[in-house]
Protein backbone atom coordinates (compact mmCIF):
# COMPACT_ATOMS: atom_id res chain seq x y z
CA UNK A 1 0.00 0.00 0.00
CA UNK A 2 1.37 3.39 -0.95
CA UNK A 3 2.65 6.26 1.13
CA UNK A 4 -0.04 8.48 -0.37
CA UNK A 5 -2.83 6.16 0.81
CA UNK A 6 -1.25 5.99 4.26
CA UNK A 7 -0.92 9.77 4.54
CA UNK A 8 -4.49 10.21 3.37
CA UNK A 9 -5.77 7.80 6.02
CA UNK A 10 -3.67 9.48 8.74
CA UNK A 11 -4.81 12.96 7.69
CA UNK A 12 -8.42 11.86 8.06
CA UNK A 13 -7.75 10.59 11.59
CA UNK A 14 -5.03 13.01 12.69
CA UNK A 15 -7.32 14.27 15.46
CA UNK A 16 -6.58 11.03 17.36
CA UNK A 17 -2.82 11.65 17.25
CA UNK A 18 -3.24 15.32 18.11
CA UNK A 19 -5.54 14.62 21.07
CA UNK A 20 -3.58 11.71 22.53
CA UNK A 21 -0.16 13.32 22.20
CA UNK A 22 -1.60 16.46 23.81
CA UNK A 23 -2.62 14.39 26.83
CA UNK A 24 0.83 12.94 27.47
CA UNK A 25 3.51 15.31 26.14
CA UNK A 26 5.06 17.74 28.60
CA UNK A 27 6.21 20.38 26.14
CA UNK A 28 6.42 21.28 22.44
CA UNK A 29 9.65 19.36 21.93
CA UNK A 30 8.22 16.18 23.41
CA UNK A 31 5.03 16.64 21.42
CA UNK A 32 7.06 16.77 18.21
CA UNK A 33 9.02 13.66 19.21
CA UNK A 34 5.83 11.76 19.96
CA UNK A 35 4.21 12.80 16.66
CA UNK A 36 7.28 11.48 14.84
CA UNK A 37 7.37 8.22 16.75
CA UNK A 38 3.63 7.59 16.33
CA UNK A 39 3.84 8.26 12.60
CA UNK A 40 6.90 6.06 12.20
CA UNK A 41 5.35 3.15 14.12
CA UNK A 42 2.06 3.52 12.20
CA UNK A 43 3.93 3.57 8.92
CA UNK A 44 5.88 0.42 9.88
CA UNK A 45 2.65 -1.32 10.89
CA UNK A 46 0.65 -0.06 7.87
CA UNK A 47 1.26 -3.22 5.77
CA UNK A 48 -0.44 -5.25 8.52
CA UNK A 49 -3.63 -3.16 8.43
CA UNK A 50 -6.17 -5.38 6.70
CA UNK A 51 -9.27 -3.32 7.33
CA UNK A 52 -10.75 -5.90 9.74
CA UNK A 53 -11.12 -3.17 12.35
CA UNK A 54 -11.79 0.52 11.81
CA UNK A 55 -8.67 2.50 10.84
CA UNK A 56 -9.30 4.82 13.80
CA UNK A 57 -9.29 1.87 16.27
CA UNK A 58 -6.09 0.51 14.72
CA UNK A 59 -4.48 3.96 14.97
CA UNK A 60 -5.67 4.39 18.57
CA UNK A 61 -3.93 1.16 19.57
CA UNK A 62 -0.68 2.13 17.86
CA UNK A 63 -0.79 5.65 19.33
CA UNK A 64 -1.30 4.39 22.89
CA UNK A 65 1.28 1.61 22.55
CA UNK A 66 3.84 4.07 21.22
CA UNK A 67 3.15 6.91 23.64
CA UNK A 68 2.99 4.78 26.79
CA UNK A 69 6.23 2.94 26.02
CA UNK A 70 8.18 6.01 24.96
CA UNK A 71 10.62 7.67 27.37
CA UNK A 72 8.94 10.87 28.47
CA UNK A 73 9.74 13.77 30.77
CA UNK A 74 8.22 14.21 34.20
CA UNK A 75 4.93 16.09 34.09
CA UNK A 76 4.91 19.13 36.33
CA UNK A 77 1.65 21.01 36.16
CA UNK A 78 -0.18 22.83 38.89
CA UNK A 79 -3.51 21.27 38.07
CA UNK A 80 -5.73 22.80 40.73
CA UNK A 81 -4.84 26.38 39.89
CA UNK A 82 -5.01 25.86 36.16
CA UNK A 83 -8.47 24.33 36.32
CA UNK A 84 -10.15 27.44 37.70
CA UNK A 85 -12.56 28.84 35.07
CA UNK A 86 -11.21 32.03 33.50
CA UNK A 87 -14.45 33.56 32.29
CA UNK A 88 -13.16 37.12 32.34
CA UNK A 89 -10.93 36.27 29.39
CA UNK A 90 -13.69 34.73 27.34
CA UNK A 91 -14.56 37.75 25.26
CA UNK A 92 -16.17 35.79 22.45
CA UNK A 93 -17.45 32.32 21.65
CA UNK A 94 -14.19 31.18 20.00
CA UNK A 95 -12.13 32.17 23.01
CA UNK A 96 -14.61 30.56 25.35
CA UNK A 97 -14.39 27.32 23.36
CA UNK A 98 -10.58 27.41 23.52
CA UNK A 99 -10.66 27.89 27.26
CA UNK A 100 -13.10 25.03 27.73
CA UNK A 101 -10.87 22.77 25.65
CA UNK A 102 -7.84 23.78 27.68
CA UNK A 103 -9.63 23.16 30.98
CA UNK A 104 -10.80 19.73 29.85
CA UNK A 105 -7.34 18.82 28.58
CA UNK A 106 -5.74 19.85 31.87
CA UNK A 107 -8.35 17.97 33.86
CA UNK A 108 -7.71 14.77 31.88
CA UNK A 109 -3.96 15.27 32.17
CA UNK A 110 -4.33 15.31 35.94
CA UNK A 111 -5.63 11.71 35.84
CA UNK A 112 -3.28 8.69 36.00
CA UNK A 113 -1.81 7.85 32.57
CA UNK A 114 -3.85 4.69 31.98
CA UNK A 115 -7.06 6.47 32.97
CA UNK A 116 -6.34 9.15 30.37
CA UNK A 117 -6.37 6.42 27.72
CA UNK A 118 -9.69 5.06 28.99
CA UNK A 119 -11.48 8.40 29.19
CA UNK A 120 -10.22 9.57 25.79
CA UNK A 121 -11.42 6.37 24.09
CA UNK A 122 -14.74 6.68 25.89
CA UNK A 123 -15.16 10.30 24.81
CA UNK A 124 -14.36 9.27 21.24
CA UNK A 125 -17.30 6.88 21.31
CA UNK A 126 -15.66 3.50 21.91
CA UNK A 127 -17.63 1.03 24.03
CA UNK A 128 -16.16 -0.71 27.07
CA UNK A 129 -15.44 -3.90 25.11
CA UNK A 130 -13.37 -2.04 22.52
CA UNK A 131 -11.49 -0.13 25.23
CA UNK A 132 -10.81 -3.41 27.08
CA UNK A 133 -9.49 -5.01 23.90
CA UNK A 134 -7.09 -2.16 23.16
CA UNK A 135 -5.81 -1.97 26.75
CA UNK A 136 -5.67 -5.72 27.41
CA UNK A 137 -7.92 -5.73 30.49
CA UNK A 138 -11.44 -7.01 31.24
CA UNK A 139 -14.59 -5.12 30.32
CA UNK A 140 -15.59 -5.03 34.01
CA UNK A 141 -12.30 -3.45 34.89
CA UNK A 142 -12.85 -0.78 32.23
CA UNK A 143 -16.34 -0.09 33.57
CA UNK A 144 -15.05 0.41 37.14
CA UNK A 145 -12.17 2.58 36.04
CA UNK A 146 -14.36 4.63 33.73
CA UNK A 147 -16.84 5.29 36.52
CA UNK A 148 -13.97 6.52 38.72
CA UNK A 149 -12.54 8.67 35.91
CA UNK A 150 -15.90 10.34 35.28
CA UNK A 151 -16.29 11.14 38.97
CA UNK A 152 -12.80 12.60 39.16
CA UNK A 153 -13.35 14.66 36.03
CA UNK A 154 -16.68 15.97 37.31
CA UNK A 155 -14.99 17.00 40.57
CA UNK A 156 -12.12 18.66 38.78
CA UNK A 157 -14.38 20.55 36.39
CA UNK A 158 -17.01 21.11 39.11
CA UNK A 159 -19.84 19.98 36.87
CA UNK B 1 -20.97 22.80 27.70
CA UNK B 2 -20.72 19.01 28.00
CA UNK B 3 -17.43 17.18 28.24
CA UNK B 4 -18.27 15.18 25.10
CA UNK B 5 -18.95 18.36 23.11
CA UNK B 6 -15.74 20.01 24.31
CA UNK B 7 -13.77 16.86 23.46
CA UNK B 8 -15.22 16.86 19.93
CA UNK B 9 -14.25 20.51 19.55
CA UNK B 10 -10.61 19.50 19.84
CA UNK B 11 -10.96 17.85 16.41
CA UNK B 12 -11.31 21.32 14.91
CA UNK B 13 -7.89 22.29 16.23
CA UNK B 14 -4.63 21.37 14.51
CA UNK B 15 -0.92 21.51 15.12
CA UNK B 16 1.59 22.75 12.55
CA UNK B 17 4.23 20.36 13.92
CA UNK B 18 1.98 17.42 13.04
CA UNK B 19 0.85 18.85 9.70
CA UNK B 20 4.52 19.31 8.70
CA UNK B 21 5.08 15.56 9.09
CA UNK B 22 2.12 14.55 6.96
CA UNK B 23 3.87 15.20 3.67
CA UNK B 24 5.32 12.81 1.10
CA UNK B 25 8.94 11.72 1.60
CA UNK B 26 9.02 12.92 5.23
CA UNK B 27 8.34 9.42 6.61
CA UNK B 28 11.53 7.92 5.21
CA UNK B 29 13.61 10.51 7.07
CA UNK B 30 12.10 9.77 10.49
CA UNK B 31 14.34 8.10 13.08
CA UNK B 32 12.93 6.01 15.91
CA UNK B 33 13.70 6.98 19.51
CA UNK B 34 11.87 3.94 20.85
CA UNK B 35 13.78 2.66 23.95
CA UNK B 36 13.88 -0.97 22.77
CA UNK B 37 15.07 0.07 19.31
CA UNK B 38 17.82 2.11 21.01
CA UNK B 39 18.81 -0.87 23.19
CA UNK B 40 18.96 -3.15 20.15
CA UNK B 41 21.18 -0.64 18.37
CA UNK B 42 23.41 -0.43 21.47
CA UNK B 43 23.64 -4.23 21.59
CA UNK B 44 24.99 -4.30 18.04
CA UNK B 45 27.50 -1.50 18.76
CA UNK B 46 28.57 -3.24 22.01
CA UNK B 47 29.16 -6.47 20.12
CA UNK B 48 31.33 -4.76 17.51
CA UNK B 49 33.41 -3.27 20.33
CA UNK B 50 33.50 -6.62 22.14
CA UNK B 51 34.90 -8.33 19.03
CA UNK B 52 37.63 -5.69 18.76
CA UNK B 53 38.40 -5.97 22.48
CA UNK B 54 38.54 -9.78 22.27
CA UNK B 55 41.06 -9.45 19.41
CA UNK B 56 43.09 -7.11 21.66
CA UNK B 57 43.01 -9.71 24.46
CA UNK B 58 44.38 -12.31 22.08
CA UNK B 59 47.30 -10.03 21.20
CA UNK B 60 48.05 -9.47 24.91
CA UNK B 61 47.96 -13.23 25.55
CA UNK B 62 50.38 -13.83 22.67
CA UNK B 63 52.82 -11.00 23.42
CA UNK B 64 52.97 -11.08 27.24
CA UNK B 65 54.33 -14.46 28.34
CA UNK B 66 53.38 -14.25 32.03
CA UNK B 67 50.98 -16.92 33.26
CA UNK B 68 49.28 -14.53 35.74
CA UNK B 69 48.33 -12.00 33.04
CA UNK B 70 47.50 -14.82 30.62
CA UNK B 71 45.17 -16.34 33.20
CA UNK B 72 43.34 -13.04 33.84
CA UNK B 73 43.20 -11.94 30.21
CA UNK B 74 42.38 -15.48 29.06
CA UNK B 75 39.42 -15.50 31.40
CA UNK B 76 38.34 -12.08 30.11
CA UNK B 77 38.69 -13.33 26.54
CA UNK B 78 36.43 -16.33 27.23
CA UNK B 79 33.96 -14.16 29.11
CA UNK B 80 33.88 -11.62 26.26
CA UNK B 81 33.17 -14.42 23.76
CA UNK B 82 30.33 -15.64 25.96
CA UNK B 83 29.04 -12.05 26.33
CA UNK B 84 29.02 -11.61 22.53
CA UNK B 85 27.00 -14.82 22.19
CA UNK B 86 24.53 -13.98 24.96
CA UNK B 87 24.07 -10.42 23.64
CA UNK B 88 23.23 -11.85 20.22
CA UNK B 89 20.71 -14.19 21.85
CA UNK B 90 19.14 -11.31 23.78
CA UNK B 91 19.09 -9.24 20.58
CA UNK B 92 17.07 -11.94 18.85
CA UNK B 93 14.82 -12.36 21.88
CA UNK B 94 13.66 -8.74 21.67
CA UNK B 95 10.90 -9.44 19.21
CA UNK B 96 9.47 -6.76 17.01
CA UNK B 97 6.36 -5.08 18.32
CA UNK B 98 3.15 -6.54 16.95
CA UNK B 99 0.49 -3.97 15.99
CA UNK B 100 -2.07 -6.37 17.49
CA UNK B 101 -0.51 -6.18 20.97
CA UNK B 102 -2.65 -4.64 23.67
CA UNK B 103 -1.28 -1.67 25.61
CA UNK B 104 -0.66 -3.92 28.64
CA UNK B 105 1.25 -6.52 26.57
CA UNK B 106 3.34 -3.83 24.93
CA UNK B 107 4.23 -2.14 28.24
CA UNK B 108 5.18 -5.52 29.75
CA UNK B 109 7.34 -6.33 26.73
CA UNK B 110 9.23 -3.07 27.20
CA UNK B 111 9.51 -3.46 30.97
CA UNK B 112 10.85 -7.04 30.83
CA UNK B 113 13.35 -6.39 28.03
CA UNK B 114 14.74 -3.16 29.48
CA UNK B 115 15.10 -4.77 32.93
CA UNK B 116 16.93 -7.74 31.37
CA UNK B 117 19.29 -5.41 29.56
CA UNK B 118 20.13 -3.55 32.79
CA UNK B 119 20.71 -6.83 34.67
CA UNK B 120 22.95 -8.04 31.88
CA UNK B 121 25.03 -4.87 32.09
CA UNK B 122 25.41 -5.15 35.87
CA UNK B 123 26.23 -8.88 35.74
CA UNK B 124 28.92 -8.22 33.17
CA UNK B 125 30.25 -5.44 35.37
CA UNK B 126 30.54 -7.63 38.47
CA UNK B 127 32.56 -10.28 36.63
CA UNK B 128 34.57 -8.07 34.29
CA UNK B 129 35.68 -5.33 36.70
CA UNK B 130 37.62 -7.38 39.32
CA UNK B 131 39.45 -9.46 36.74
CA UNK B 132 40.23 -6.59 34.41
CA UNK B 133 41.41 -4.50 37.39
CA UNK B 134 43.79 -7.28 38.48
CA UNK B 135 44.94 -8.01 34.92
CA UNK B 136 45.39 -4.33 34.14
CA UNK B 137 47.36 -3.78 37.34
CA UNK B 138 49.82 -6.59 36.57
CA UNK B 139 50.07 -5.72 32.89
CA UNK B 140 50.68 -2.05 33.69
CA UNK B 141 53.38 -3.06 36.17
CA UNK B 142 55.24 -5.26 33.68
CA UNK B 143 55.04 -2.74 30.86
CA UNK B 144 56.06 0.17 33.11
CA UNK B 145 58.96 -1.52 34.91
CA UNK B 146 60.12 -3.99 32.27
CA UNK B 147 60.09 -6.75 34.96
CA UNK B 148 58.15 -10.00 34.99
CA UNK B 149 54.91 -10.37 36.95
CA UNK B 150 56.66 -12.75 39.39
CA UNK B 151 59.32 -10.10 40.12
CA UNK B 152 56.73 -7.35 40.58
CA UNK B 153 54.43 -9.39 42.80
CA UNK B 154 57.32 -10.68 44.93
CA UNK B 155 56.99 -7.60 47.15
CA UNK B 156 54.11 -7.88 49.69
CA UNK B 157 53.36 -4.18 49.21
CA UNK B 158 52.34 -4.93 45.62
CA UNK B 159 49.74 -7.43 46.80
CA UNK B 160 48.41 -4.77 49.13
CA UNK B 161 48.37 -2.26 46.25
CA UNK B 162 46.56 -4.80 44.04
CA UNK B 163 44.00 -5.35 46.76
CA UNK B 164 43.46 -1.59 47.23
CA UNK B 165 43.19 -0.92 43.49
CA UNK B 166 40.64 -3.73 43.11
CA UNK B 167 38.74 -2.78 46.26
CA UNK B 168 38.38 0.83 45.07
CA UNK B 169 37.85 0.34 41.34
CA UNK B 170 35.35 -2.51 41.48
CA UNK B 171 32.63 -0.84 43.60
CA UNK B 172 33.24 2.51 41.84
CA UNK B 173 32.78 0.96 38.40
CA UNK B 174 29.83 -1.17 39.53
CA UNK B 175 27.97 1.76 41.10
CA UNK B 176 28.79 3.95 38.11
CA UNK B 177 27.22 1.33 35.81
CA UNK B 178 24.21 1.12 38.13
CA UNK B 179 23.88 4.91 38.25
CA UNK B 180 24.13 5.24 34.47
CA UNK B 181 21.49 2.52 33.91
CA UNK B 182 19.19 4.20 36.39
CA UNK B 183 19.77 7.58 34.78
CA UNK B 184 19.04 6.19 31.34
CA UNK B 185 16.02 4.05 32.16
CA UNK B 186 15.16 4.40 35.87
CA UNK B 187 12.25 6.80 35.61
CA UNK B 188 11.00 5.19 32.44
CA UNK B 189 10.89 1.78 34.16
CA UNK B 190 9.14 3.24 37.22
CA UNK B 191 6.49 4.79 34.99
CA UNK B 192 6.02 1.57 33.01
CA UNK B 193 5.69 -0.41 36.25
CA UNK B 194 3.16 2.06 37.64
CA UNK B 195 1.07 1.89 34.46
CA UNK B 196 1.26 -1.92 34.33
CA UNK B 197 0.19 -2.12 37.99
CA UNK B 198 -2.64 0.35 37.29
CA UNK B 199 -3.99 -1.87 34.53
CA UNK B 200 -3.54 -5.04 36.59
CA UNK B 201 -5.10 -3.48 39.69
CA UNK B 202 -7.56 -5.84 41.39
CA UNK B 203 -11.12 -4.48 41.41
Amino acid sequence: MSETAFLEAIKNSQGIIYKLVGLYASDAEERKDLYQEVLLQSWKAWPTFRGESKFSTWLYRICLNTILTQKRKVNRIDYLESLEPVEHLATDAANHKKEEIERLRRAIRSLPETDRAIISMHLDGYDNGEIADVLGISTNHVAVKLHRCKQQLANLLKL
Amino acid sequence: MSIEKTWKDIDEQSDEALAALLKPRVLERLQSKNPLATIKKNMLINNIWAILIAAGYLLVIIYFPFWQTRLCIGFLFLYTCWAIYSTLQEYNNIKKSSPGNSVLEEMERHYVNISKWIKMQLRMGIIIYPISAAGGFMLGGTVGSGKSVDQIMAKPVMWLALFIVTAILVPCAFYLAKYLSHRAFGRHLELLKRNIDDLKEKI
